[in-house]
């Protein structure tokens, strides 16, 4: 086919007929869906985090179209599965941003894919809401667009510290963690602050997970005096293996740490559940069961996910409750501010006391973790009753 | 801490034992070294407990059905990766090839069976202590099996024929023996030995994904110890390393104990190249 000067010219007709029609765009826009980012992992090995959590994201968004939507603009949910790949995740996020152009990014959920996503989202400019932990995902300076709606590691360990020295009053701790990158990482973190709180942390190690025998570690901590022992790991062999030597050793510590501790992994590993005993994991005060109840924010939560029959019992209730939280905040934000980034942030920058059923969250434009500390404590770890644990022993109700 | 480390040590280097045997009998029949040993090793335990612990089938039907799917790994071990590449063995493509093959099947291990450490059922409820079957389960699996080989290979035909392939293929070939076939059943063999150590010592190591990488490089030890295709030397050698490693756990602890490990497999092969139990081969021409 040869190009001929007239086809050239009925080309650009077309052209500039649709751009046109293009510039015309906002007034049809304005019943057009808003798009908002969501980057779950629902399968892969770091999947029970994302399919608990989207649980609940799903459902807010339900309940805003069905009530309406934002200001008569559906929510559309562009989801892309990250597969607990960061690769997966990246690739998502170019298509978020460029060709999807959403509002607003939710996730990547699990932290591997949310630090190889978050530069890049920052660079193409979309407001993000982060749901993990890692400290670094947060910097004001370089990612000005980005927010947490859940607590930093910092706050996790500082929140299992203040437990052991401040509620137990244990002074003499024994911290251990496997030989992966989070574990010594958590180590040399939280050891300098159980020490600036005044502890004595009598033994600390890292060791391999693939260890059989434990015993060797937990004589040495027994020796050292320690009255608690700390490990941070995600490896649920490994601290089984802490809980099975306890209990064979008769030694009635308690284990305080990480959320794993409590999972039902840990628990398939014990050789009697007894071992399960004077074990405290990481939870949140909203969504734990004080004297047998949960927070009010929490019951009416649960009342809804009933209604809606939504599946509680092989997920965490904090999960659920961190998806709604964060397409609640989104749907509010859009509402109030509108789809432009720059409103959605400036929003933000003055949150103040939102009340989530996950955490009360608070931004600032130099803060944009908005967890309180206090709001992140210990829990029963053999007391799971509907996706909820009871508050670890000692907190004030 | 005496007991501790004595049970211990000697089931993990039973453990370790039974992979180095299953690292030699491969290596006997084919001169090529295959890294699917770790791999048997770690389906023991995952095949072990789904076969037992999730189908819920009894205990000695387990076993047996573990040990077959060795032997049919073993077979398929010999066919996709050994044999394509036996006619350049001295480039060492094997290592590549059952290297690729053991993590292709570690990679759907971890996507079907997940990548937690799941418990593996205690199938004598004797204990705790010393009898418990964590320790001497292994202990027992490392002695049949020793005992066995030595029985095939001394007093069976088809074990001399073993042997004779191992010390000289070309002139085995010449005399008759049915080479191909012989490295076929070698494979079968080492598949079975391979899976008994996993699934004897899986209370212990529980059944992982992971534990492929660990049998892969401390069922090695063994063998570099005790000299290649020597199993006494890899029992001697496994045992040795299972002890070491206990004490050095008790004694330094944490990863210090892994360094100390490797610092003193350096420092024995160093001094002895060809191993503690291998002497140097003479070979008539």
């Amino acid at each position: 086919m040869s190009i001929t000067r007239r086809k050239v010219l009925a080309g650009s007709a077309v052209g500039a007929a649709s751009l046109a029609s293009g510039l015309a765009a906002p007034a049809i826009a304005a019943n057009e869906p808003i798009k908002i980012g969501y980057l779950p992992a629902l399968t892969g090995p770091s999947s029970s985090t994302g399919i608990g959590i989207n649980r609940g994201t799903v459902l807010a968004v339900d309940e805003i179209n069905a009530a309406g939507g934002i200001d008569g603009r559906k929510i559309e949910l562009i989801v892309r599965d990250t597969q607990s790949d960061p690769t997966k995740a990246v690739n998502a996020v170019a298509e978020l941003t460029q060709r999807q152009k959403v509002a607003i990014i939710f996730g990547p959920l699990n932290s591997g894919e949310a630090l190889a996503a978050t530069p890049l989202i920052a660079r193409d400019k979309v407001p993000m809401l982060h749901p993990c932990w890692v400290d670094e995902l947060i910097d004001v300076k370089k990612y000005p667009m980005a927010f947490r709606i859940a607590p930093t590691n910092t706050q996790v360990g500082g929140g299992a510290n203040y437990y052991v020295v401040d509620v137990l009053k244990l002074k003499k701790v024994a911290v251990i963690s496997d030989t992966t990158g989070y574990g010594t990482a958590s180590v040399n973190t939280y050891v300098p602050m159980l020490k600036a709180k005044g502890a004595e942390v009598v033994y600390t190690n890292h060791v391999d997970a693939a260890n059989p025998d434990l015993k060797p570690e937990l004589l040495r901590m027994q020796s050292a005096g320690a009255q608690a022992i700390m490990p941070w790991s995600v490896n649920a062999g490994f601290l089984s293996r802490i809980l099975n030597t306890r209990g064979a050793m008769g030694w009635d510590v308690p284990v305080v740490g990480q959320t794993t501790l409590g999972s039902g992994q840990t628990k398939a590993l014990l050789d009697k559940p007894e071992n399960w005993n004077k074990v405290y994991s990481n939870n949140f005060r909203q969504v734990c069961f004080a004297g047998g109840k949960l927070p009010a924010r929490a019951e009416e939560f649960v009342d809804r996910l009933k209604k809606a029959k939504v599946e509680m019992g092989d997920t965490l209730l904090w999960w659920i409750a961190l998806g709604w939280d964060g397409a609640k905040m989104m749907g509010e934000t859009l509402k109030a501010a509108g789809p432009k980034a720059d409103d959605i942030v400036a929003h933000w920058n003055k949150t103040k006391d939102w009340p989530g059923v996950y955490g009360t969250v608070t931004w600032t434009p130099e803060q944009h973790n908005g967890f309180p500390d206090t709001e992140v404590v210990m829990c029963e770890v053999n007391s799971l009753k509907d996706g909820a644990f009871n508050l670890a022993p000692g907190y004030a109700v | 801490m005496f007991a501790s480390i004595v049970s211990y040590g000697l089931a993990v280097g039973a453990v370790y034992a039974l992979i180095g045997i299953t690292y030699n009998v491969m290596f006997s029949a084919s001169r090529v070294f295959s890294f699917t040993a770790g791999m048997l090793g770690m389906l023991g335990g995952v095949l072990g407990a789904l076969f037992i612990g999730k189908l819920g089938l009894p205990a000695i039907v387990g076993l047996v059905l573990v040990l077959a799917c060795g032997a049919v790994l073993g077979l398929v071990t010999e066919l996709v990766t050994v044999r394509p590449v036996l006619k350049s063995i001295e480039q060492h493509l094997y290592v590549l090839s059952t290297l690729a093959f053991a993590l292709m099947v570690q990679q759907f291990v971890a996507v079907e069976w997940g990548t937690e450490a799941q418990p593996f059922p205690r199938l004598i409820a004797i204990g705790p202590g010393w009898l418990d079957q964590q320790f001497w389960l292994p202990m027992l699996a490392c002695a049949v099996t020793i005992v066995g080989l030595e029985l095939l290979y001394r007093k069976t035909l088809i074990g001399r024929a073993f042997l004779a392939i191992a010390e000289d293929s070309y002139a085995a070939r010449a005399l008759g023996l049915p080479e191909t076939q012989l490295r076929m059943a070698s494979f079968a063999l080492a598949g079975v030995i391979g899976t008994l150590a996993g699934f004897t010592g899986a209370e212990m190591l529980l059944a992982f994904f992971g534990n492929q990488s660990i049998l892969n490089f401390y069922g090695f030890v063994p063998v570099a110890l005790g000299g290649m295709g020597s199993n006494r030397g890899a029992v001697v050698g496994g045992l040795a390393l299972g002890l070491f490693q206990q004490a050095a756990n008790f004694l330094v602890g944490g990863i210090f104990a892994a360094v100390a490990v490797f610092a003193v497999f350096i420092i024995v092969l160093l001094l002895r190249p060809e191993g503690l139990a291998g002497g140097s081969a003479a070979r008539r021409v």
